[in-house]
């Protein structure tokens, strides 16, 4: 179960592993600072209050997606690390081996797109990379599908020392996922839900990089040797296949955050449950095959499959964000919560997670994914989730860190002003997106009519305080990351639950009060 | 097709791997401190199964004595054997980045018979080629759901760790 410590032992970084966990989070943040201003320039572009030129545009909106989604991947590794290596016992070289293939790739991804022009966006949909009429060359093409290659095999290399380290501990992931107590048996109270949640990440994005492994190669391939002329449509599978499962992975990485943090500030536990179990195991399998809602509109697809993408995306959130929003506001009720930015962070995860699922599940509905797919509603639906529910997981855990140097969660005059200007900025940059969806503004074009301005413009605003409040928290962060340690790591009090919690069908029942209070440390620790 | 390259030139290797028990200890021992997890043996190994993955190279060895000569010695000595003495050593990242790569590459090879519109081997018929390419989509499609199976449900060894 996790600890509710506040600052437990066992999560302490020094050395080695606080200057990996520094440079992953400072990366992180000056990262996401950047690719905001990228897409704040799109925005702006589209609303008319900027004059950026289509090719720009294009290498922009590549820029962007790419930059983002692999930024999200480092920042959400770092919370799956963080948490992780404390039940397992994980190679710092693995960790940091993930960094540095990630700036290798990121490093031949800016090149190709700003040097040599790549604009055929961050899912290089065969065979556009090879069709840059004069704007791009395939060999460009070919440095920024080597750039994924390389982020790639980064992650592959920490899901394989995570996966052995689980191994090791658990003998093999379906016992770490929890499958012996799917259907009966007593559950052990101290089976960590990290680990659950990051053997389920192992398995599905190992087999996405799979998929992206072998797609990427084959496109390089019909670079150099047109004649080699692939199946688009299996092409654009693989293609979300593994584009998909690495940022839906995020989501599940992130997610960690909230099981191991928001205990600490409720001061009730959060017991594993058989629910819990279940939802991660069915959404192992789910998130796997649930890609093909990405081609809904493609006329070509084998119908099973267009079945199953609307079916399985029906099903694919819900299972881990009901037991997980459910079982956070259990959790919360009545629980004497200290309002501090993580906690505020947490919360607004759940609800952007929740909200963000909405406009998803609509989009993987047939029917109405023909008519909304390509407009802005699919862009309001990805921001929703990503920015109000994944970074603010991420987020949460950087600030709790910054706390450990001071002994206590921040919650500075400053936080207290950001975080809203965040969170409204965040709501009206996103509604600006599903407004537009609603009107059937279409999604990635860099010119836009007169009439469809109207909601550019508010989502521009919304950009603006997202990324002011998103400046300041890089800036708060990473201060706060380089003050050194603190000499000691006395525990805190927590505040006790208000007694008589109301009991929860999804969670198990509450251990006694006294594994409560000051000085409780992580049995599994 | 399908013979030469996903039954002889594996059992090949097999062979070597059956070799390796046949070295003596010092052998094993000299190479060992350069072959630190197993990692150069597995290289090598790879390294020359490359050269035997090329059309170009199959069709020689077909044609040309010498060549074929070349691929009954290095199949079973450079790629059967160095994994034979390897693998054991290796750990489970570089295992794992090995099989990942394998069945990616699998399919990759499999993908590419079914669809190139030319020849590959001047030896074969396109008809074999893509027999052949279907057959590997076939091997990473069971190899995939070997390994996912020995991974979440095979016994391993537990350890605990704290």
């Amino acid at each position: 179960m996790a600890s509710l410590t506040m600052y437990p032992e066992d999560e302490r970084l020094s050395g080695g592993n606080r200057a990996a966990f520094n440079l992953y989070i400072v990366t992180a943040v000056i990262l996401f600072v950047l690719m905001m201003l990228v897409g704040l320039t799109m925005r702006m572009t589209q609303a008319r209050w900027l004059d950026v030129p289509p090719d720009l545009f294009y290498e922009l909106l590549s820029m962007h997606g790419a930059g983002m989604v692999g930024t999200m991947s480092l920042a959400t590794t770092a919370v799956m690390w963080f948490f992780l290596r404390k039940y397992v016992h994980l190679h710092l070289w693995a960790f940091l081996a993930n960094y540095v293939l990630f700036l290798l790739g990121a490093l031949c991804i800016i090149v190709s797109i700003f040097v040599y022009g790549y604009g055929a966006l961050w899912t290089f949909l065969y065979p556009l990379p090879v069709h840059g009429v004069g704007m791009w060359t395939a060999d460009s093409s070919a440095l920024f599908m080597l750039g994924y290659l390389l982020i790639g095999v980064g992650s592959l290399l920490f899901y394989l020392d995570a996966a052995a380290a689980i191994i090791k501990v658990h003998g093999n992931l379906g016992r770490a996922l929890g499958l012996q107590w799917l259907f009966g048996g007593k559950i052990d109270p101290d089976h960590p839900k990290a680990v659950v949640a990051s053997t389920m990440v192992i398995i599905a994005n190992s087999l996405g990089i799979l998929a992206g492994a072998v797609v990427l190669v084959m496109s390089l391939v019909n670079i150099f040797y047109p004649q080699v002329v692939l199946n688009a449509l299996v092409a654009k599978n693989l293609i979300y296949w593994f584009g998909h499962m690495y940022i839906n992975a995020t989501i599940y990485m992130g997610v960690i955050a909230i099981y191991e943090l928001l205990p600490r500030y409720t001061g009730k536990p959060y017991p594993i449950s058989r629910p819990f179990l279940w939802s991660w195991a069915v959404s192992t399998v789910f998130v796997v095959v649930v890609f093909p809602h990405h081609l809904l509109m493609d006329f070509a697809q084998p119908r099973w499959l267009a079945i199953m993408g609307q079916i399985v995306s029906w099903g694919a959130g819900f299972p881990v964000f009901l037991v997980t929003a459910y079982g956070a506001l259990t959790n919360i009720y009545r629980s004497n919560i200290r309002w501090t930015m993580p906690s505020r962070l947490m919360i607004l995860s759940m609800f952007g997670w929740a909200a963000g699922i909405v406009p998803a599940i609509l989009d993987g509905t047939i029917r109405i994914n023909s008519v909304m797919h390509n407009t802005q509603w699919v862009p309001g639906h990805f921001h929703f989730y990503i920015l109000l529910g994944v970074l603010a997981m991420a987020l949460s855990l950087m600030f709790h860190e910054i706390g450990s140097r001071a002994h206590a969660a921040p919650d500075s005059r400053a936080d207290r002003l950001g975080f809203p200007v965040y969170l409204i900025g965040g709501l009206i940059f996103v509604f600006g997106f599903l407004d537009g969806g609603r009107v059937s503004v279409p999604r990635r074009m860099a010119e836009h009519l007169q009439a469809w301005t109207f909601s550019d413009r508010i989502g521009s605003i919304g950009a603006i305080l997202v990324v002011l409040a998103m400046l300041y928290f890089a800036i708060r962060i990473t201060v706060g990351l380089l003050k050194p340690p603190s000499p000691s790591w006395a525990p805190e009090p927590v505040p006790g639950p208000i007694p008589e919690p109301v009991p929860s069908p999804l969670v198990s029942p509450a251990p006694s009060p006294g594994v409560v209070g000051v000085g409780t440390t992580n049995a599994a620790g | 097709m399908v013979l030469q390259m996903l039954v002889q030139i594996p059992l090949l290797a097999l062979a070597g791997w059956w070799l390796a028990p046949l070295l003596t200890r010092r052998i094993v021992d000299t190479f060992s401190t350069w072959n630190r997890s197993g990692i150069s043996g597995i290289l090598l190994a790879s390294l020359v199964a490359v050269v035997w993955m090329l059309p170009r190279a199959l069709d020689a060895a077909l044609e040309t004595s010498w060549v074929a000569l070349a691929k009954f010695t290095s199949v079973p000595l450079l790629v059967g054997m160095p994994l034979a003495i390897s693998w054991p050593r290796a750990g489970f990242v570089v295992r794992g980045v090995w099989l990942v790569e394998a069945i990616a590459m699998a399919f990759r090879l499999g993908w590419l018979y079914t669809v190139s519109p030319a020849r590959l081997c001047s030896n074969y018929l396109l008809g074999d080629q893509r027999q052949t390419g279907k057959v590997m989509l076939a091997i990473g499609v069971a190899a995939c759901l070997l390994l996912a199976w020995k991974l979440v449900w095979g016994h391993n060894r537990i350890e605990r760790v704290r």
